[in-house]
């Protein structure tokens, strides 16, 4: 008796949530940010989601919902109801979680909607700092080691990632690496004279940059960016850099795993349209950022090639807790 | 002159200037309440007013950023639960105030004070703005360090009776703060292995808990007295007085602005220090320090309204945000198509001005919404106990609830309440507890930061203490205020100025 109410139980509830589907959304949306009001994701998310909502002709009401790195905000997703009417409005870091020990669910248990754009980073150096481009810097490295000082943001960010690159293509670096809170702080720091070079995101360095404040040493992509022309890319300096380049920070939009096609077709159709508006698009360019407005297939395969080539550079930096063999990450080009 | 022009764009706009008022308005109640925070309510606004225009948008965000800041002395002074950790300075003279039936008075010293500070944070912002952020940059992680040890050394005037309990309710607020995972690394911290503990207390709900459940557990003993009837013939306080404090004032407002402008420090810790300030410069107070003193009122509320000013000072001059509130307006900057960085004050100076005006408006119009309705505000006071303690509990479990929006974090401050109304009652001073959390993590990431600047040598370490001026300024203030707060000190004045100076002092 107890299994048929529950059998009857579970049926009405496929049953309601496929009625759902189809007048989605019926109520309101909860949109949660991984980040603070006033970062990087958290503009993202509130300039993009106004254009979303006019196309899907309802309300998402966005929080933001912080800590661990983001994995408060990605757990409290996963455990909500798969009805499409609780968003993930997130980063890159979730795809590091497993490797670092900050997590054990990460991507991999959500649907993506929407990669809207990715970030390039870029090194940039305090305007005293003895070298004024990346050939410079690990000149001056190698003849002062144990002197530059670079900034850092805890090992899985961007920083870590970047210099983890460096590393594996420069071999070791003889470098002090000095943590702060995020980029933020970190570049404040580095216009102070705490710090001499920073790997950033370009968009929180290009209007230090422009007025002077610190100075571009490499571009870490596989050209120059038009928003930036001066800074070249490193690859002009080590053609090595090409089998890891483009690498970037991005920001994406998910759904928990299960939630009903229609629902994803609807709000992936959505965010793609309102990824095209022109305002956003300017807002992204003019904080430096990349369009890229994919979803569906090649959203999944951007994931998990960008988990691939991340977390096994972490791993060979040695900077992981535990190897992406053991979550069955490949090794890229495995 | 367009400077001039630019700051006035306000008042030829009614519907921006009707805006300040009413972000103003909101902001005095929101920072009264424990718990909803300024920061909090800035960050929903950017949401809100996503499709508006810039200006109105900046308008009202610096309104309830203006009133929030001031409206924590609300409650500080009459509930004894700071709205907010800038207005925990607060409650240590104003609530004694309020008991003796001068809540009145408190509110609006507080309130001309606030105003007072706020012009100043303003001014300096105004005329000296790029001078300040160079300043502030030129802090390094040491001169942090320092400046936290200094704010340590607070404990000594935080705490009334023994310094031996001051000193323990500080180190348990530092062990408070740094219990987590720990933002550099990711490595936990007293957690054992309880996944709760992974994410660190709430800072507001110790201060929420510690503050009100503890004073409505306190307020049981008393039940059956009658409430305090408050007096209020006098509330703007008198020409004489506001003169009488302004030496002081200038002063705390000061510190305000500098700590306000230093990207890691905000409101919370220029009160505090304001405080300590004034505790240590004035003389003969009329009434001790914890008792109800003016110059306890004078000196927290002038310095976190000037921290308001100085908080823009970097965000308007290099894109770097004084504190958290300035960090969501510069989001917000960027959502309205501006790109906020040290360009910003060079491609677009009628912003910059815009800003300061608004700023001086929301100044008058907390001065006019902190002077107006006081009268029934101190009604609060008189509220009879079985009223007053049910209200200071729903007042703490929403605001604790509110930070987080996790029922955590209620459990946690009904756990610091019980806690903290058995260390009041066993005479343990609650405020080092808070100056401890607050200093915790500005304490112990500016020191690592600091010795993995020197590769981990302390011969280098110190060396570099007293390569900087800054450095070695502040070395030399914690050393001094450290000696003298030790027997060592009396000693030696002694034997200097001989024995006749003790009968003096």
């Amino acid at each position: 008796m107890k299994r048929f109410a529950f059998g009857a139980v579970s049926a009405l509830v496929l049953s309601a949530t496929g009625v759902l589907a189809a007048d989605y959304p019926a109520k309101e949306i909860q949109g949660i940010i991984q980040w603070g009001a006033g970062g990087s994701t958290d503009t993202v998310m509130r300039s993009v989601t106004p254009h979303a909502e006019d196309v899907l002709g309802g309300t998402v009401v966005m929080q933001n919902m912080t800590g661990g790195v983001g994995a408060i905000a990605l757990n409290y997703v996963a455990t909500q109801s798969t009805d499409g009417y609780t968003l993930l409005m997130g980063a890159e870091n979730p795809l590091l979680y497993k490797v670092m020990g900050l997590g054990k669910k990460d991507y991999t248990d959500f649907t993506p909607i929407n990669l809207l754009a990715r970030g390039t980073p870029i090194l940039v150096a305090s305007p005293d700092a003895p070298f004024d481009d990346y050939a410079g810097m690990m000149a001056y490295i190698k003849e002062h080691p144990g002197e530059v000082r670079f900034g850092a943001t805890g090992p899985g960010g961007l920083p870590s990632v970047v210099t983890a690159m460096i590393e594996t293509v420069e071999g070791e670096l003889d470098v002090i690496s000095v943590p702060y809170d995020g980029d933020g702080p970190a570049l404040t720091a580095l216009q102070g004279g705490a710090i001499d070079v920073m790997p950033a995101v370009l968009g929180a360095a290009i209007e230090g940059i422009r007025a002077g404040n610190m100075k571009p040493l490499a571009l870490f992509d596989v050209a120059a960016n038009e928003k930036l022309p001066e800074a070249p890319a490193v690859t002009t300096f080590n053609e090595t850099y090409n089998d890891f380049l483009p690498w970037g920070p991005f920001f994406g939009v998910f759904v928990a795993k299960g939630t009903p096609d229609e629902v994803v077709e609807k709000l992936s159709a959505a965010y793609a349209e309102a990824a095209t508006n022109e305002d956003f698009i300017q807002l992204m360019d003019n904080r430096g950022f990349t369009m890229m407005n994919i979803s569906g297939a090649e959203a999944e395969d951007f994931l998990s090639t960008w988990q691939q080539n991340t977390t096994w550079l972490l791993q060979d930096a040695g900077l992981t807790k535990s190897s992406p063999e053991e979550f069955g990450i490949a090794r890229p080009g495995e | 002159m367009t400077a001039l022009m630019d700051m006035l764009t306000i008042f030829t706009h009614p519907e921006l200037l009707l805006l300040v008022g009413l972000g103003t308005f909101a902001g005095v109640y929101v920072g009264a309440i424990p718990g909803l925070s300024v920061t909090m309510a800035v960050s929903i606004l950017i949401s809100f007013t996503f499709s508006w225009d810039v200006l109105p948008a900046i308008s009202l965000m610096i309104g309830i950023y203006m009133g929030g800041v001031y409206g924590g002395s609300r409650t500080a002074i009459l509930l004894n639960i700071p709205g907010a950790p800038s207005a925990i300075a607060t409650a240590m003279d104003g609530y004694p105030m309020a008991k003796r039936g001068e809540a009145g008075t408190a509110i609006g010293v507080t309130t001309v004070m606030s105003f007072f500070g706020g012009f100043i944070g303003i001014g300096v912002l105004a005329l000296a703005a790029p001078l300040v952020s160079d300043f502030a940059l030129k802090f390094q992680p040491r001169d942090y360090m320092l400046l936290a040890v200094l704010g340590i050394l607070l404990v000594g005037s935080l705490s009334s009776g023994s310094l031996v309990k001051g000193i323990f309710s500080g180190a348990l607020g530092i062990g408070i703060g740094a219990v987590g995972m720990d933002p550099l690394t990711f490595t936990e911290r007293f957690t054992f292995d309880i996944p709760l503990l992974t994410q660190g207390i709430s800072f507001i709900a110790v201060m929420i808990g510690m503050f009100g459940v503890s004073e409505a557990l306190l307020q049981l003993h008393h039940i059956d007295l009658p409430a305090v009837r408050q007096k209020i013939d006098r509330i703007v306080p008198s020409f004489s007085t506001i003169k009488k404090h302004l030496p002081l004032s200038i002063q705390t407002s000061s510190i305000g602005v500098i700590i306000g402008a230093l990207p890691g420090t905000g409101g919370d810790i220029a009160a505090l220090m304001a405080y300590d300030h004034a505790k240590r410069v004035t003389k003969n107070p009329e009434r001790e320090f914890g008792d109800g003193a003016i110059e306890g009122l004078v000196a927290p509320e002038t310095a976190n309204n000037a921290a308001v000013g100085g908080a823009f000072i970097p965000m308007m001059t290099l894109g770097i945000p004084g504190d958290a509130v300035t960090a969501i307006m510069i989001g917000a900057l960027y959502i309205h198509g501006l790109n906020p960085g040290p360009m910003l004050m060079i491609d677009q100076p009628h912003m910059f001005w815009f800003i300061v005006g608004a700023l001086i408006t929301a100044n008058f119009f907390m001065l006019l919404f902190g002077l107006t309705g006081i009268k029934l505000f101190t009604k609060i006071v008189e509220i009879p106990r079985a009223f007053l303690i049910p209200l200071i509990m729903l007042l703490s479990i929403v605001g604790a609830y509110a930070v987080n929006n996790s029922i955590t974090d209620v459990y946690w401050m009904l756990g610091f309440g019980v806690f903290g109304y058995f260390m009041r009652h066993y005479g343990y001073p609650l405020g080092p507890v808070i100056l401890g959390v607050i200093l915790s993590r500005l304490l112990d990431d500016n020191w690592r930061r600091a010795i993995i600047s020197e590769r981990e040598d302390l011969g280098r370490f110190f060396g570099g203490l007293f390569s900087s001026p800054l450095s070695t300024v502040l070395f030399v203030a914690v050393v001094l205020i450290f000696v003298s707060q030790t027997p060592l000190w009396t000693k030696g004045k002694e034997m200097i100025f001989g024995r006749s100076n003790r009968s003096a002092s």
